[in-house]
């Protein structure tokens, strides 16, 4: 489901992993809503994924609708490595 | 062959004549990978060599035996997805929770040998659906897919079918019959 290099977005929340679904999906910018990978914690259990190309536009869509992602990881072998800044 | 009509196909032939080495003709990429993944993923010896216009995958060993007295023994997993969505209440959550139950079952060691779809359980494998790239890896993983063909042609999307084959009544009782299990979604 995540292949190395993906980018994968963490909520928290059900509703705003929904929301960020719907808003992204109505721009046909390209991601799937899958199950946040196991070494992720996430408390409702879903993760949107996406590919570099479409990093750009969607974290700024998701931004700009105040549903910024928790956190945000990248595949990097078979480790995650976080790639926001942790918040302050 | 399209993928992963070649696992599929190997694996039928592997069930069939337990023992028995078997010798596949293919091209290169993705089948090969996946009919070599899944061939040695149930415990199988491959050796393969390279031909004109392609490889001869030759899969041998005793793992066939094991796997078809253990199916004898225990049966198969049949799963049957009877609608788009997972549970009552909202529609909405109904359809995010199958969405997600499927994309699971790829991250499991355990996958059912057979998904069966049938009523509005159909669209999961049909053009649009956001699963198919689950089923897909399913698929290439020796999981077998059908959709019920009356209810393709009920919701006229029979020639949109993107993942699996079709199959119709005969067949699903049959196969939900002989189960060792059937999980009912």
């Amino acid at each position: 489901m995540v292949k190395d290099g993906d980018f994968i977005a963490i909520f928290n929340n059900i509703h705003r992993v929904m929301k960020a679904e719907k808003i992204l999906k109505e721009k046909r910018l390209s991601m799937l809503l899958i199950p946040a990978p196991r070494a992720l914690k996430s408390d409702c259990g879903l993760a949107i994924r996406y590919a570099e190309t479409d990093r750009n536009a969607i974290e700024e869509l998701l931004r700009e609708a105040d549903l910024a992602p928790e956190e945000i990881y990248r595949k990097d072998g078979e480790a995650f490595t976080r790639i926001d800044a942790p918040s302050e | 062959m399209a993928c992963p009509l070649p696992v599929v196909t190997v694996k039928r032939a592997l069930e069939e004549s337990p023992g028995e080495a078997l010798k596949v003709l293919l091209d290169g990429g993705a089948p090969r990978e996946n009919v070599t993944r899944f061939a040695l993923n149930r415990g199988f010896s491959v050796d393969e060599a390279e031909m004109d216009g392609g490889y001869a995958i030759l899969i041998s060993g005793a793992a066939g035996e094991t796997l078809a007295k253990k199916r004898q023994k225990s049966g198969e997993t049949v799963m049957l997805v009877a609608s788009d969505r997972l549970g009552d209440g909202p529609e909405e959550l109904g359809r995010l929770l199958l969405k997600n139950f499927i994309n699971t079952l790829v991250e499991v060691a355990e996958a059912p040998d057979r998904i069966l779809f049938v009523n509005t359980g159909v669209l999961m494998a049909t053009e649009g659906s956001e699963v198919l790239e689950a089923l897909e890896t399913l698929g290439n993983h020796g999981v077998e897919i059908a959709s019920c063909g009356v209810c393709l042609d009920f919701f006229n999307c029979k020639d949109k079918l993107r993942a699996g084959t079709v199959t119709n009544m005969f067949t699903i009782v049959e196969s939900m019959l002989k189960a060792g299990s059937v999980i009912r979604v």
